[in-house]
C-alpha cells in the first residue's frame, strides 16, 4: 500500500484508509477522502507541494505532509 | 448592531460549507442592503439583514463564514458554529437555510447531516444545478428531502428562481416552530472515525437515490451513462461515472494556471496587472474628484471673501476632505479586482501557489488572501486572516500586514511622487511607485523571515501546521455581487474614515488658525495675494500647532525637516491620508491652480525652513517620508484590530514600536545617506 503523495499524474487510486494519528486527519476524512473513493493527482504546486486531488467531484489541494496520511491502492 | 428586543422577529441563519452559493444567495434575500462586516476575500464576521419586504416574510437573516463540519479548526469556523447554537447577540436562529451545491452533493451534505443531527430545523437550498446539469445528471429535491427528513428547494442564486418557494418552505417550519418553541440543539460531539464514515455511507445511499441521470441526447454522456448503467451495482465503477469528475473546464484551465512553470508566471502577470490598473484606470476619476473640490474650495473663498469662517470652510473642510476623498476612486478599483480574483475561483489558486514559499518564512498559503486585502486595508486583512487554523502562523501574517502598502498610504505616495517626478513623465511616477510597492513585500518577507527565526516569544504555541483548501470550479464573476460588496465596502470605508478626517480637519484648521488669529502685518505696497499669504504665515508661526511643533522639533531636525511636517505626521496616527489634507492645512493651500494638487506642490516648492532661506522639501527629504510611510505603522484602528484579533497587547504594541522606529531610522539613514552623495 501507498500513500496519496506517492501516486502520479493521471493514475487513479482508491483510498484504503485515513491514518488518524496524523493531527490534520479528521479535516481530511470531513472534506470527502474517505475509504472506497477514488482519487486522482490534478495538479502540483512549486517546490511540488502542496498537492491538488480530484475527489468527490471536488478539487482540493492538500500538502505532500497530509496526503501521506492517505493510505491508497 | 440591532438587539432583538422581542421574539417576534424570527431570526433564518445561512449555513453551508464554503463555496456553496450561500453569499449569492444572500445576496438575493437581503435586497443588497445588509449591514455588514463583509469584505472581499472572506466573510469574515457576520452580516445582518431584514429580508425583503417582497418575499412577505417578517425576519431577519444573517450570514456568516461558510463551514466544512460542526467541529471548527480555524477561527472563522468557530464564528460560525459558535453563532449557530446560540449567537453572541441575537440568540438561537429559529430556522437554518442551508446551502448544498447539487455538483458535490456527497461532500456537502456531510454538514446538513451533521446540523439535523444536532437537532436544528434545516431547510436545505440546492444550489448550482446548472453545474450538475453539465456533468448529465438532475437533482431530485422531493427524493432528496424524503431521505434528509427536512425540505429542500432548487434555487439559482443568479436568477432568483426558486428563491420564493424557499421562503414558502421556511415559513411552514417557523409555524411549526412557533407551536414547539426554539429548537433543542445538543452539540455536535461525535467526532470519531467511524461515526464520520457512517455519516458518509448514509450519503452514498441518499446521492444514489436522489441523482437522476439526465437524457443522454441532451447531455452528451452517452457513453459513461451507458457504462454506469450496466455496472449500477459495482459501486468501485460506478463512482467513475460523470458526476464524480470534477468540472472540465477547470480542469483544463488549471493545467496552464496550476502548472508548476507557467503557474507562478501567470500568478505574477496576475498580482501585476492587479496592481498596475489601480493606478491605470484610477487616474481619470481622481483628477476629476480633485478638481472638483478644487473648484469648490475657490469657490467658497471668493463667494465670502476672506474671513475666518470662509477659511474654516474652504481650507479646513472642504480641502481637508477633498484631498481624502481624492483617492476614493483607487479603493473601489481595488475592491471591484479583488471581488473579481475572488468569484472567478482565482484566490483559493494563488493560496495553493504561494504556500510552499510562505511556509518557508512560518506563514501559511492561507497568509495569501488577508495579505492581499492587506493591500486595501490592514483591519479587513487581519480579520480574514482568521481562517489559518495555525495560531503562530496567524499571528504572524498579523505582524506583517501593516507592511502591505494599504490605499490609505496612495494619497500620500500620490503626493509625495508628483513632487519628486514633473508631470508630463507619468510612466516613471508609475514605476516609482511599483517600486515602493515591491520594496513593502521585500520588507515584508524579510521581517516576517526574521521574526520567524529568532522570535519564539510571539506565539508560544506550536500548533501543527495544515494547509487543506478547496479549489472551487471557474465560473464567470457575477457582477452584481462583485459590485454589492465593493459598493458596501467603499461605504463601509467612508463611514469609518470620514468622520476622523473631518474631526482631524477642523481641529487641525483650529490649531492652526488661533489663537494668532487677526496678526498685525506692515501691508504697506503689497498686493492683496500677498497680504493673504503673509497673514497666513504669521498666524501660523504664532498658533498652537507652532506650540506643539516646537517638541517635535528636536526629532525633525536630524531628518532635515522642520516640525511643520512633524504635525502632519503625528496627525497622521489618527489615519495616513490625513498626512494630506494637514499638509494642505498646514502650508495654507488655496484654490489658485486648476488642481488642490497642483496649488499643493507649489506651495510645498516655496516652503523653506524657518528664516534660514534652505528649502523645506527637497528629492532627498521627500524620498525619506515616502521610506518612513513604507514602514511605520500609523494607523491607531489597525491597532486596535490587532489587539482585538490577537487578544493581547503584546503584538500591537511591538508592531507600532518596532515599524515607527523603523521607519524613523530608514528615513534618518535615506535622508543623510543622500545628502552625503550630494543629493540636495
Amino acid at each position: 500500500m501507498k500513500s496519496a503523495n506517492e501516486i502520479g499524474f493521471g493514475e487513479v487510486a482508491v483510498i484504503q484508509d485515513v491514518d488518524v494519528s496524523h493531527p490534520s486527519s479528521r479535516r481530511i476524512l470531513e472534506i470527502g477522502f474517505t475509504p472506497g473513493q477514488e482519487i486522482e493527482l490534478i495538479n502540483k504546486s512549486i517546490f511540488n507541494d502542496p498537492l491538488a486531488f480530484s475527489v468527490r467531484g471536488a478539487l482540493i489541494a492538500i500538502r505532500q505532509d497530509e496526503a501521506g496520511c492517505i493510505k491508497v491502492l | 448592531m440591532t438587539r432583538r428586543t422581542s421574539e417576534a422577529v424570527p431570526l433564518i441563519a445561512l449555513v453551508g460549507p464554503p463555496n456553496s452559493g450561500k453569499t449569492t444567495l444572500f445576496n438575493y434575500l437581503s435586497g443588497q442592503n445588509y449591514k455588514t462586516v463583509n469584505y472581499p476575500g472572506a466573510t469574515v464576521e457576520y452580516s445582518i439583514s431584514k429580508l425583503q419586504s417582497k418575499f412577505n416574510l417578517k425576519a431577519d437573516v444573517i450570514d456568516s463564514p461558510g463551514i466544512v463540519s460542526l467541529t471548527p479548526v480555524s477561527p472563522d469556523e468557530k464564528v460560525s458554529v459558535d453563532a449557530l447554537y446560540n449567537h453572541p447577540k441575537l440568540g438561537v436562529p429559529d430556522v437554518l437555510i442551508a446551502t448544498v451545491d447539487s455538483s458535490q452533493l456527497s461532500r456537502h451534505l456531510f454538514l446538513i447531516k451533521q446540523l439535523i443531527a444536532s437537532g436544528f430545523r434545516v431547510v436545505v437550498a440546492v444550489t448550482m444545478v446548472d453545474l450538475l446539469n453539465k456533468k448529465g445528471y438532475d437533482i431530485s429535491t422531493s427524493e432528496l428531502s424524503k431521505q434528509l427528513g427536512c425540505e429542500a428547494v432548487k434555487i439559482d442564486g443568479r436568477t432568483g428562481k426558486g428563491i420564493f418557494e424557499l421562503i414558502r418552505q421556511v415559513d411552514k417550519v417557523l409555524v411549526q416552530s412557533r407551536i414547539s418553541g426554539k429548537p433543542h440543539l445538543k452539540p455536535y460531539n461525535d467526532i470519531s472515525k467511524e461515526n464520520l464514515l457512517n455519516i458518509y455511507k448514509e450519503i452514498e445511499k441518499i446521492e444514489e437515490a436522489a441523482l437522476v441521470k439526465l437524457n443522454s441526447r441532451s447531455s452528451g454522456f452517452d457513453l459513461t451513462s451507458a457504462n454506469s448503467q450496466l455496472t449500477v451495482l459495482n459501486t468501485a465503477i460506478t463512482k467513475r461515472n460523470g458526476r464524480n469528475k470534477p468540472d472540465e473546464f477547470t480542469l483544463k484551465l488549471d493545467r496552464i494556471l496550476l502548472n508548476r512553470h507557467s503557474g507562478l508566471l501567470f500568478f505574477f502577470l496576475i498580482m501585476s496587472a492587479l496592481f498596475t490598473s489601480i493606478f491605470w484606470l484610477a487616474e481619470p476619476l481622481m483628477e476629476l474628484v480633485d478638481e472638483s473640490f478644487a473648484f469648490l474650495a475657490e469657490f467658497t473663498t471668493d463667494a465670502l471673501g476672506h474671513s475666518w469662517y470662509s477659511d474654516l470652510l474652504a481650507n479646513g473642510i472642504i480641502t481637508g476632505t477633498g484631498s481624502v476623498l481624492v483617492f476614493l476612486p483607487q479603493i473601489i478599483i481595488l475592491f471591484l479586482l479583488l471581488g473579481l480574483l475572488e468569484d472567478t475561483g482565482y484566490l483559493s489558486r494563488g493560496a495553493m501557489l504561494i504556500d510552499k514559499p510562505l511556509s518557508k518564512i512560518g506563514l501559511n498559503g492561507k497568509s495569501f488572501v488577508p495579505m492581499l486585502s492587506g493591500f486595501a486595508c490592514a483591519i479587513p486583512a487581519m480579520m480574514a486572516a482568521r481562517t489559518i487554523s495555525n495560531k503562530r502562523e496567524r499571528f504572524l501574517t498579523i505582524f506583517i500586514i501593516p507592511l502591505m502598502s494599504c490605499s490609505a498610504r496612495l494619497p500620500v505616495y500620490a503626493l509625495l511622487l508628483a513632487f519628486l517626478i514633473p508631470g508630463e513623465k507619468s510612466w516613471i511616477g508609475g514605476l516609482a511607485l511599483a517600486s515602493i510597492y515591491i520594496l513593502a513585500i521585500a520588507s515584508s518577507i524579510a521581517i516576517a523571515a526574521l521574526m520567524n527565526k529568532f522570535n519564539h516569544k510571539i506565539v508560544k504555541e506550536q500548533d501543527t501546521s495544515s494547509f487543506i483548501l478547496e479549489l472551487p470550479a471557474y465560473r464567470m464573476p457575477k457582477p452584481s455581487v462583485i459590485i454589492a460588496n465593493t459598493y458596501q465596502s467603499a461605504k463601509l470605508y467612508l463611514q469609518k474614515a470620514g468622520p476622523v478626517i473631518l474631526t482631524f480637519s477642523i481641529v487641525l484648521w483650529f490649531i492652526t488658525y488661533f489663537p494668532d488669529h487677526n496678526p498685525q502685518v506692515e501691508t504697506e505696497g503689497l498686493s492683496e495675494d500677498e497680504i493673504v499669504l503673509l497673514l497666513s504665515g504669521e498666524r501660523l508661526a504664532n498658533s498652537y500647532a507652532a506650540d506643539l511643533g516646537k517638541l517635535i522639533q528636536p526629532f525633525m531636525e536630524p531628518v532635515g525637516m522642520d516640525w511643520r511636517v512633524g504635525v502632519a505626521l503625528i496627525a497622521a496616527f489618527a489615519a495616513r491620508e490625513v498626512f494630506v489634507s494637514s499638509m494642505a492645512l498646514i502650508f495654507k493651500v488655496t484654490g489658485d491652480e486648476e488642481t488642490l494638487q497642483q496649488s499643493m506642490l507649489s506651495a510645498m516648492r516655496s516652503a523653506e525652513i524657518g528664516d534660514t532661506g534652505q528649502l523645506l522639501f527637497t528629492p532627498t527629504t521627500i524620498t525619506g517620508l515616502i521610506i518612513f510611510f513604507i514602514f511605520a505603522l500609523q494607523c491607531l484602528s489597525t491597532v486596535a484590530v490587532a489587539r482585538k484579533e490577537t487578544g493581547g497587547w503584546r503584538i500591537p504594541v511591538l508592531q507600532l514600536v518596532m515599524f515607527t522606529g523603523l521607519a524613523y531610522l530608514m528615513m534618518f539613514i535615506t535622508v543623510n545617506g543622500l545628502r552625503f552623495w550630494g543629493i540636495p
